[in-house]
Parts: C-alpha cells; sequence; structure tokens
C-alpha cells in the first residue's frame, strides 16, 4: 500500500472526496485549542496558529484545503501565506446562493488537485459512519451522553480522525450515562477555543445539547460528487444569514433549548452578527468572545455561571 | 447576616437592621476587616472575589445587581453596573446581560487613568467637568491612545477641565454602544459617583438615568436580598 498524503483541512471540506482519493484528511483546527503558541500575526488565533505552524512545517501536511468561500477572510489571508511558504495549497469555494451545479464543478477541481478516486466506496462509508454520529448527537439531547464526550466525536466528523477504523473506535468507546438537564444549551457560531470548555459548563450545570458547526460536520453527506454537491451547497456557514437562521430555529425548537450561547473569537466576523442572532433567536443569549487557546478562563467561567442563573430565573 | 460584596477595587458589607440599610466601603485588599467576628454561615457573597471569602451562599454581580437595583427601582429595565474593571450591562426584561472587559475604555480604570495624569482625585473629576466651557472631541476607542489624545487638546489650547469633560464624553460614548433602549436605566457602580460622566451619558443617551443614592453598594445589598 503506497503511504496516503496527508491533506490539510481549514474547515468544512467533504472528507468523503478525500478518503475516495485515497488520502488522509487532518483538520488543522485540531492542533489549536491544546497549543501554546503566541502567533506572531493574528487576528484570529484559530487562523493564525495553523498559518504559523504549516508555515514553519511545525505541522507538516502534504498539502492543504483552504476554505475560501464559506468560512471568512482570515483563513483566505493565511491560506495564501501557507501557499506561499511553499505548501502546494487549494481554494475550496462553497456557494452564497446554494447552487448545486457550482459545488459540484468545486468538487470536481477538488478531486483534480487531489488525484483520482481510487476508493469510490469510501462516501458510503462515511455515509454510514455520519448516521450514526446524528444517533449520538440525539441520544445528548436525551441526556444520556454527556456533552463533552459528544461533542469530542462530533468535531472530528471533519476529518474523521484521518482513518475510517480508528473513528469507528473513538465512537464504539462512547459510555452511556445518565446526565441531569438543568439547563439544556445551544451553542453558535464557531467552536470554543478552549479545550474544556464543555465539561466546564456541564460542571455549571449547562447542559451543551446542540453544537452548530459540529452539526453541520455530520449533517451532510452523499456517495457520489452529485449527491455530495447536492447536500453540501446546504451547509450553512456558507449560505446568507437568513437561511443559517431559518436552519438554527428549527434545530433549537427540536432540542428544547433553554438558552443560547453565541461564541465568536476576538475580531471575528461572526461577532457583527451577534445583534441579529440576538433579535431572531427568541432565547436568552450568552455572547463570549475568546482569544487565545487554553483551559476556560475565570472571567468566561463567571460568564457561564450568571447565564445559568439568569437561566435559572426564567 | 450581611451581603459582601468583594470587587476588583473595593469590597463593601451591607446589613439590614430594624429596615434601615447599613453598610461598609474599603479597598479590596482591606475585605477581611469587613467581616471580623463575623461567621461565614452568615455572608451571602457577590463579586471578583466571591469565592475566596467565607460564605453561607454566593451569587454573581450580575444577579446580585438585579436584586439591589430591584429594592430601588422596581421598574428597571436596564441596568449599567460601571465596575473599576469591567461594564456590564444587564437587560432585565430579555434576561440578558454583556460584559466589556476586552478594553479598558468602558471601565473605572479608564478614569482613573485621567484622574492621574491631572494629579487629581477620582471624585474630583466631576467638579472639574462642570467648569468646562467647550467640548474638545476625543475620538479614539482605545485608552491609551485617548490618552494621547487628550495631551494633544491639551497643546492646542484646551484647558484641563474641558479636556476632562471630552474624556467623560469619550467614556460614555464607549458604553451607549452597548445599552439597549430602556424605559428606566439605572447605573450603579462606584464610577457612576462622578457627576461629569453621568450627565456626558444622559446626553448622548438623550434619556434619563436613575443613580440609588449609594451605587457602589448595590451589589452587596442585591446579594443578602437574593438570599433572603
Amino acid at each position: 500500500m503506497p503511504v496516503q498524503k496527508k491533506i490539510g483541512l481549514t474547515a468544512l471540506v467533504p472528507p468523503e472526496l478525500i478518503f475516495a482519493c485515497r488520502c488522509s484528511p487532518f483538520d488543522v483546527n485540531n492542533v489549536i485549542p491544546g497549543s501554546k503558541k503566541y502567533p506572531r500575526n493574528k487576528l484570529c488565533a484559530w487562523t493564525a496558529i495553523w498559518q504559523e505552524m504549516l508555515s514553519k512545517r511545525e505541522l507538516k501536511l502534504d498539502s492543504l484545503i483552504v476554505v475560501a468561500g464559506g468560512d471568512c477572510h482570515n483563513a483566505l489571508v493565511d491560506g495564501q501565506k501557507v501557499e506561499m511558504s511553499g505548501v502546494p495549497t487549494h481554494f475550496f469555494f462553497y456557494p452564497f446562493d446554494g447552487d448545486h451545479e457550482y459545488l459540484e464543478s468545486q468538487l470536481y477541481k477538488l478531486v483534480d488537485f487531489l488525484g483520482t478516486m481510487g476508493s469510490p466506496e469510501k462516501p458510503g462509508e462515511i455515509k454510514e459512519l455520519k448516521e450514526i454520529g446524528k444517533k449520538i448527537d440525539k441520544k445528548r439531547a436525551q441526556g444520556k451522553l454527556s456533552s463533552g464526550d459528544v461533542f469530542r466525536i462530533m468535531i472530528s466528523f471533519s476529518d474523521l480522525m484521518g482513518d475510517l477504523d480508528v473513528f469507528r473506535k473513538a465512537i464504539s468507546s462512547l459510555k452511556e450515562q445518565k446526565v441531569e438537564m438543568n439547563n439544556r444549551v445551544a451553542l453558535i457560531g464557531v467552536p470554543p477555543i478552549y479545550h474544556d470548555f464543555h465539561d466546564v459548563a456541564q460542571s455549571l450545570h449547562l447542559q451543551i445539547v446542540f453544537d452548530e458547526l459540529p452539526f453541520e460536520f455530520l449533517r451532510h453527506s452523499g456517495t457520489d460528487i452529485h449527491n455530495i454537491a447536492r447536500d453540501y451547497c446546504d451547509y450553512t456557514f456558507a449560505r446568507p444569514l437568513d437561511f443559517r437562521i431559518r436552519f438554527l430555529q428549527k434545530e433549537l425548537e427540536k432540542r428544547h433549548v433553554n438558552g443560547v450561547i453565541h461564541y465568536t473569537q476576538f475580531a471575528c466576523h461572526h461577532m457583527l452578527e451577534d445583534e441579529i442572532m440576538r433579535s431572531k433567536l427568541d432565547y436568552p443569549m450568552l455572547t463570549i468572545q475568546g482569544d487565545l487557546p487554553g483551559k476556560t478562563p475565570e472571567q468566561i467561567k463567571l460568564r457561564l455561571e450568571a447565564f445559568r442563573e439568569a437561566l435559572d430565573r426564567t | 447576616m450581611i451581603g459582601l460584596d468583594v470587587g476588583s477595587t473595593a469590597a463593601k458589607k451591607v446589613s439590614i437592621e430594624d429596615g434601615e440599610i447599613k453598610y461598609q466601603i474599603t479597598g479590596t485588599h482591606n475585605w477581611k476587616d469587613l467581616i471580623t467576628g463575623i461567621e461565614g454561615n452568615d455572608i451571602i457573597s457577590t463579586g471578583y472575589f466571591r469565592n475566596s471569602a467565607p460564605h453561607r451562599a454566593s451569587v454573581t454581580e450580575i444577579t446580585a445587581a438585579i436584586y439591589g437595583v430591584r429594592h430601588y427601582f422596581p421598574d428597571a429595565d436596564v441596568i449599567v453596573d460601571i465596575g473599576g474593571q469591567d461594564t456590564k450591562v444587564i437587560d432585565v426584561k430579555r434576561n440578558n446581560f454583556i460584559i466589556n472587559d476586552k478594553c479598558s475604555a468602558g471601565t473605572g480604570a479608564f478614569l482613573e487613568f485621567v484622574a492621574n495624569y491631572f494629579k487629581i482625585e477620582l471624585k474630583e473629576l466631576g467638579s472639574f467637568h462642570s467648569r468646562a466651557k467647550r467640548l474638545p472631541a476625543i475620538n479614539n476607542t482605545c485608552a491609551v491612545f485617548a490618552l494621547s489624545e487628550m495631551i494633544s487638546q491639551l497643546v492646542t489650547g484646551f484647558t484641563p477641565e474641558e479636556v476632562i469633560a471630552g474624556m467623560h464624553y469619550a467614556f460614555a460614548r464607549r458604553i451607549s454602544f452597548m445599552i439597549p433602549d430602556a424605559q428606566t436605566l439605572v447605573l450603579i457602580g462606584g464610577t457612576v459617583k462622578n457627576k461629569g460622566m453621568l450627565s456626558a451619558l444622559e446626553d448622548i443617551l438623550q434619556t434619563e438615568i436613575l443613580v440609588p443614592d449609594e451605587p457602589q453598594i448595590v451589589n452587596a445589598l442585591g446579594a443578602l436580598i437574593y438570599y433572603r
């Protein structure tokens, strides 16, 4: 067996096609929450850290796929810096208007960049795993699995840990438990940069029953390029805000949430969406702006505790 | 039973004796003096150091502010708590709050900065403001750069009184961005004792602002009422 190429991803890129091209995907954001780096030139630490690590070859990958349309402009610029440092880089664009034919053309370009689809059965296998992922997500909302354990699996659906067998084992290691559901909370925006956020929230009696972006990672699938394009074109982060908000309203209602935490990064364009989210989502809302990775800071814990008290009052 | 608020710059103790509110205020570092002879079981704590102080129960400053303000103004729908290190805006009706602590431009520390520069007491800022005849525009949203802008205004001929008034407007403008529309807006926290800042904020928001008699003890009182 030839050595698989390791392909970095900056956000959601259909891992179905990367596995189908006999490559191993690696979500470059995986290394951020545990990182102790202070990037030199940063707006958002999520993109600045992977940019610096890739440019300095502290993170070794064969190539990088940058989600340019459908992610932030920080990623677009930092991706170009990585390309200028000599890492083969491909820029992947989602359509703002959901045009699946456009997305299909983008997927063909992606396959050209990766090589050929030598394992066309892989998308089908991943689809099955994503069905399991949806059941796990449902069990968490029913209080049968811990919020943190499920988050760690859900967030890994972006690259399926680079190996479907390893990922299957991680899923099967999940242990059911009875979680007391005091306050059912949805976490929208980008995932927190703090590695213990879900566990901290749970210790403060806030149970996260919806993770917006990780849910997108497992929500889309397809068995061939045609189907994948038709499903992934509804990736909410790439679409207009009203599309995303309609989707959120439905999901939050379904999960009977009591409150919403809107997490964004310092200097993140998602912060501009905060007032819209507050006006359109009819729930008590806590906004948190993170900056550098690490443990959840005490000031953020204060906000979480105060939010819990606010929910207790409703 | 007492309410104890140990904040970032001051500590406050409140008790209610025969229906009358009694209080004491000291610097944060002396907070232990406030509870000499008082059992932890008789303390309801709040503030940054709420978990460091002995307590029967603790509550965050946000919840304490709501209970404390209701004692003075039962119809309050928005509370702005301007503390030494952060500013909290609590939308009581919508059960929401936002906190500014990424930047010192909207906190008490900013005005301390200004007072230190002019070598005057913090409490003198209000009377300086009242003597201003003109108002220089200070546009910087960063406390440090606002200070350099303040110096530039002094160089161009504005008096210290006028520059201080300009700084109050810069401060108030910064906070005004955080405040939603309100029927009854209440300000609390030590910084609110500064009449110059208060009038600047009233002018910018074009609304009446209510302030309790002793705005610095509201959270300690709120913690006590919350538990009762």
